[in-house]
């Protein structure tokens, strides 16, 4: 009976200061919302860059592109690929006894935002996880081949996302991704094949043939939006992903390859790890903004609280001096102030994750990672576990501000 | 044991002002208040009769002097048995903000005693019963802020009656209340004090006047008679 007193108590303050008590637990579930993303999105990123690396260790693309570029442009489809290089590369690279497969790979159009990306059926071979359609008469394992002309391959979420079915049509845009300027060309492309999802940023891409896209700038129509547009004749590709029989071969192939003059390499996982040092620091600031806000709420919970215990001190003097012992009277404001602290972290959690969910599809389509809207991120737990004990903290020494005072003195000499 | 029974000996208290100086409330203030019997504190409004009371009943230490029930000094108590003394031997009533706003009428009843752990099982048919005998019986599902003044008074005497503790403090327990009000707050003290609870009671309400007190103590003088 006394603890459902003391909790109908903190209801009844909670209730009747429900503006600032709303507006802290939303202060608090802000910040740990942002926390929970950041965390999730940052994890989604490096899990999909270090299963990247384990499939494709080496790239190797024209003179003059750093590592970020190559590794973003090839593997994740987010940045512009920078100029072309010959497929004799790949050849040359094919021959080599330290390498176990090469992949060239040539970039230039796209369809709605998606870059369309001529590879060989290898690479599809080596991608998939079988098909979730695929027209007949065509090899899963030379999808490509004789029955294979302008054929694309497209992602599941592409698939999804475009409400797109084999043997539907379309025509791609010449120029930048994303560009309002592009192009349209009078190629059309067939969809020939809907990959299985893989959980990468293949199911958000598009795949041609190498000789579509050597095709496709036969007939002329090239745009250049600027010196590093990439010009696809035949022959030319903008990288070869390189499959080695071992990591020192990797390291070997990469000195190689970046010294010669004429192309550029880039070992995937040294790559990814830079970036994944780079969004370390990035998550790291945005933790260290999202601790600093929620720090500040907590703040002004306990000043809040403080502040309700002075609009109350009169009704609290009354319990005490109708017997209701100073235990009591404290844990009410224990449980006031731990309640804003623990509601804020529920509801973050809740706006948090369902902000992923909502947002998943364009996170997954623009950043080109598979996120998991309900993983919970060393960042995440370790953002409840001291969003907690700073809460708890912070009411214990309201509890012990009001076990300290004789209320009725207090009230008595005012 | 005699609880009702109340002995103070040489009790002092003293506040100090924002200028560092102490301002004597009472001094060295001793008498023997029998069970059953009638405590009137008088003097003028801030003299320090709430302050009295307070200090009687263990809720302000006194600089100096002690406060028995019975053979009880309230001071030697710690703090919970002095809360659980409060709940079960005194009953409150104030001139104002007699009721906690989180709780119901009739759960503002039995609060004290629920706190306490002292509720017996017949606890609510109890507390309804205490609000009838103060006309409040249809109130007791009602929140404190749907109430008057003079219903807010009544339901603090229901208290009182719930609780049956041995000394009653009724602190102006009149004085924001209309005749009728006033009429009922002074007949259930009287027959509250006839059945042997002792009363101690601060009033400037004419109503009391016809109320012989045993001891009367005048905070501004000091004089005890």
């Amino acid at each position: 009976m006394k603890y459902i007193f003391i909790l109908k108590a903190v209801f009844h303050s909670i209730k009747h200061r429900k503006f600032s008590v709303l507006l802290s637990i939303f202060a608090i579930s802000v910040a740990f919302a942002f926390l929970a993303a950041i965390g999730c999105v940052s994890f989604g990123l490096a899990a999909t860059a270090v299963n990247s690396s384990l499939t494709f260790p080496l790239v190797v693309g024209p003179a003059g592109a750093s590592d970020t570029t190559l590794v973003m442009s090839t593997l994740f489809n987010i940045d512009k690929p920078f100029g072309t290089l010959d497929y004799e590369t790949a050849e040359k690279l094919a021959k080599d006894e330290r390498v176990a497969a090469v992949f060239p790979i040539a970039r230039s159009d796209s369809y709605m935002g998606i870059p369309i990306t001529g590879v060989e059926s290898t690479y599809i071979s080596e991608i998939s996880n079988g098909f979730e359609a695929i027209e007949s008469g065509l090899k899963e394992d030379d999808i490509f081949g004789e029955n294979g002309r302008n054929c694309v391959v497209i992602g599941s979420k592409t698939a999804a996302r475009y409400e797109m079915k084999t043997s539907d049509t379309f025509f791609g845009s010449h120029g930048s991704v994303g560009d309002e300027d592009a192009r349209l060309h009078d190629f059309e492309y067939r969809v020939c094949a809907i990959l299985k999802a893989v959980n990468g940023p293949e199911d958000f891409a598009i795949f041609t043939s190498l000789s579509n896209v050597w095709k496709i700038h036969e007939h002329g129509h090239h745009h250049h939006e600027n010196g590093e547009e990439t010009e696809h004749t035949e022959g030319k590709i903008t990288a070869v992903l390189v499959k080695t029989k071992n990591p020192v071969f990797t390291a070997a192939l990469e000195r190689e390859y970046s010294e010669n003059g004429i192309t550029s390499a880039a070992d995937t996982a040294k790559t990814v790890r830079k970036l994944l040092t780079y969004m370390n620091k990035a998550e790291k600031a945005a933790g260290f903004f999202s601790y600093g806000t929620l720090f500040l709420v907590l703040t002004m919970v306990f000043v809040t609280i403080l502040s309700s215990i002075n609009e109350r001190k009169r009704e609290m003097a009354l319990m005490r001096t109708l017997g209701i012992g100073r235990a009591p009277v404290s844990l009410m404001i224990f449980l006031e102030s731990f309640f804003i602290s623990a509601a804020g972290i529920v509801a973050g959690i809740t706006l948090g994750h369902s902000l992923l969910v909502v947002f998943k599809p364009w996170i997954d389509f623009e950043l080109g990672i598979n996120l998991e809207p309900f993983f919970f991120t060393e960042v995440e737990i370790r953002g409840i576990f001291w969003t907690l004990a700073a809460g708890t903290a912070l009411s214990f020494a309201a509890m012990g501000k009001i076990y300290r005072m004789n209320l009725v003195e207090e009230t008595a000499k005012e | 044991m005699a609880f009702g029974k109340v002995s103070v000996k040489n009790l002092t208290k003293s506040f100090g002002g924002a200028d560092g100086k102490k301002t004597v409330i009472f001094e060295n203030v001793t008498f023997d208040l029998p069970e059953g019997a009638v405590l009137r504190l008088t003097g003028a409004s801030g003299c320090g009769k709430s302050t009295f009371m307070n200090v009687m009943s263990g809720l302000i230490k006194p600089d100096s002097g002690s406060v028995f029930y019975g053979n009880t000094d309230i001071s030697s108590l710690s703090e919970s048995e002095k809360d659980r003394f409060r709940a079960e031997n005194i009953g409150y009533i104030f001139q104002t903000f007699n009721l906690l706003s989180p709780f119901s009428v009739i759960e503002n009843v039995f609060a004290p005693l629920a706190f306490a752990g002292k509720l017996t099982k017949d606890y609510k048919e109890k507390a309804l019963e205490s609000l009838k005998k103060v006309e409040m019986g249809d109130f007791a599902a009602k929140m404190p802020y749907h109430l008057s003044v003079g219903q807010k008074q009544r339901v603090a005497i229901a208290r009182v009656l719930f609780a049956d503790p041995k000394i009653i403090l009724a602190d102006e327990p009149t004085a924001s209340l209309d005749r009728a009000s006033s009429e009922l707050v002074k007949t259930t003290l009287l027959e509250l004090n006839k059945s042997g609870k002792t009363l101690v009671l601060t009033s400037h309400d004419p109503i009391f006047d016809d109320v012989k007190p045993d001891i009367e103590f005048n905070l501004e003088t000091g004089k005890i008679s």
